[in-house]
């Protein structure tokens, strides 16, 4: 119930932000319609490649535009802020864990996000998909409703993992007053290895391999196979799992670090 | 007790070098006018102002560094994936990885050079100023205005964002075998400093505009930050509208794509004539004639937001 009320909060803190979510909006789609021409140019007329069609390609490219609000790919230091200002103290002291806390907090921005910027960048691509799109190519939908299912199903592990990760990388605040640095490096990296610049399924199998050993590859990717059918029946299945059992890893990693990191906290008064 | 020490030095220069700036600032009041003399002096200020701030982002060497293997990795990241699909699709519009390099590696080093040099005309960052009014304060010291925007900020850390794009230029020169002359190697300059330019003008005029709104950054975002994401792939991949917005009515693409053709000796697909790719420098120069312009418009019509 408490968590519940947080992620209202943080729902509705927001989406008062309407103004600059529909700016972010759009230079969102600028940057999406610039990767459509560089995946077309690369394609330079073949009907496939990697097993990914054309309009699949495109339709990735929405895909991954759309998931920059929810997962937050580009930043996240709210926890590091919290700890280097000292309002950690504050959040300590609230009747749930600091983790439980965060997790509905980021659970409300994320639902935001994804009203605000996910689905609007999905219905813009859909409404111009004649310009951007070579003609008589469709966006791609889920095939039925079993793997509209497991979209969804993996879209809220990924957003797990995400979160995971991104908690574990602000809990560097604890040892370093460089933290944001080091969470910028892992933004980075997370770039490459989740398949947020192109799916991981163009890259030479040794890269495809070295990026599936890290939990990034289980985010944008993972969506991105799932949504465009690129795995199908016991493979989706094990896909989730796989997903799964990260979620539960980075969040327990996040549980121990934080314990060690609130051990040697001072905060001092003034 | 070291750290204590430490402290006081610290406190202590900082009062010393605080006097020294003011110092510096205060000087012409007491000096007769002489053009040569003011120039010397301007610049002067503006080494002393920058130098306070690079002292000051170097005073944390962890974090400095820190920060500058993550902005060369960032940049390195994005640039290794698009450089991992050359080995499944070859080309990209007719240009091989190395070719594609060129152009990036220009691009990314003019662009970062300009967003290290004029930090202080960054709109988030100027608009700060204006928004909480300490805009005024700059207002009433006595050295010029421009200056003392230019000396506000300084983002050291960008400096591993400039060793990326000579990173990636100095790999597509290794890729590429480019048929130097000496023409070639005059021009190359101009290239960058045309670029430059150009992106600062939209960087100044982007400060401009927040006198009046502050709301408008992200729109500028998308002509500044969307305008070096364009510059860094051949441009006749675009669709026709998109090219069209960005040739004729903010010109981006004139300052690296073109001339990039001509460094490269590459047939122009968009069909324009072939002294366009001539035209860069003179453009990227003329933008920012014309956003110092506008700067000084804004700067008679600035109403302090009085807080």
């Amino acid at each position: 119930m408490l968590l519940y009320a947080i992620a209202r909060q943080s729902f509705r803190r927001h989406l008062t932000y309407r103004a600059a979510a529909a700016a972010g909006l759009l230079t969102n789609f600028f940057f999406g319609i610039v990767r459509v021409a560089v995946l077309t140019a690369l394609y330079d007329g073949r009907p496939e490649a990697a097993g990914i069609t054309l309009p699949a390609a495109i339709t990735f490219t929405a895909l991954s535009q759309a998931v920059i609000g929810p997962l937050a790919a580009f930043s996240w230091f709210d926890v590091m802020r919290s700890v280097h200002s000292g309002e950690i103290a504050g959040d300590l002291l609230r009747p749930m864990g600091y983790l439980t806390y965060w997790l509905a907090h980021d659970f409300g921005r994320a639902l935001t996000q994804f009203l605000l910027r996910g689905v609007p960048m999905l219905i813009g691509y859909v409404l111009l998909f004649p310009w951007i799109a070579p003609a008589g190519t469709h966006f791609v939908w889920p095939q039925g409703g079993a793997m509209w299912a497991a979209t969804g199903v993996c879209a809220v592990l990924a957003w797990l993992i995400s979160f995971g990760w991104r908690f574990l990388s602000n809990l560097s605040a604890f040892w370093s007053p460089d933290a944001r640095g080091i969470i910028r490096f892992v933004f980075s990296l997370s770039w490459f290895a989740s398949g947020f610049l192109f799916p991981l399924r163009y890259f030479p199998d040794w890269l495809q391999r070295l990026c599936a050993l890290t939990p990034f590859a289980y985010t944008v990717n993972a969506i991105t196979e799932v949504y465009l059918g690129l795995q199908q029946g016991g493979d989706v299945v094990r896909l989730l799992a796989i997903q799964a059992a990260w979620a539960a890893a980075l969040l327990a990693a996040g549980a121990l670090v934080l314990r060690a990191g609130v051990r040697r906290l001072v905060i001092l008064g003034g | 007790m070291r750290q204590g020490r430490a402290w006081r030095r610290g406190i202590a220069s900082c009062v010393g070098r605080g006097e020294a700036i003011a110092e510096a600032i205060a000087s012409p009041l007491r000096r007769a006018h002489h053009p040569v003399a003011d120039l010397r002096h301007h610049l002067g200020l503006l080494v002393r102002l920058v130098g306070a701030q690079v002292r000051s982002q170097l005073q944390y060497r962890v974090s400095f560094t820190m920060d500058f293997v993550s902005s060369f990795l960032m940049f390195g990241f994005e640039f290794g994936a698009l450089a991992a699909l050359f080995v499944r699709f070859e080309t990209l519009g007719g240009w091989t990885l190395g070719e594609v390099a060129f152009m990036g590696g220009l691009t990314a080093v003019s662009f970062k050079t300009m967003d290290m040099l004029f930090s202080g005309f960054d709109p988030p960052a100027f608009g700060e100023h204006v928004r909480k009014g300490t805009f005024d304060a700059i207002l009433l010291r006595p050295a010029p205005l421009t200056l003392q925007v230019l000396g506000s900020r300084f983002v050291l850390m960008r400096v591993g964002a400039i060793a990326e794009g000579v990173a990636v230029f100095a790999l597509a020169l290794w890729l590429v075998d480019v048929h130097w002359t000496a023409a070639k190697l005059a021009f190359l300059p101009l290239v960058v400093i045309g670029q430059l330019a150009f992106f600062a003008a939209l960087f100044v005029i982007g400060s401009t505009v927040t006198f009046w709104t502050v709301d408008s950054i992200e729109a500028m975002n998308i002509l500044t930050y969307g305008g070096h994401e364009l510059n860094q792939y051949p441009a006749h991949i675009y669709p026709l509208g998109l090219r069209r917005f960005f040739t004729y009515v903010v010109p981006t693409l004139f300052l690296a794509y073109y001339p990039t053709l001509y460094l490269l000796d590459k047939p122009d697909p968009t069909g324009m004539p072939s002294w366009v790719r001539f035209v860069g420098p003179v453009i990227g120069l003329g933008a920012f004639a014309g956003a110092m312009a506008i700067w000084h418009i804004g700067i008679r019509h600035y109403r302090s937001t009085g807080t």
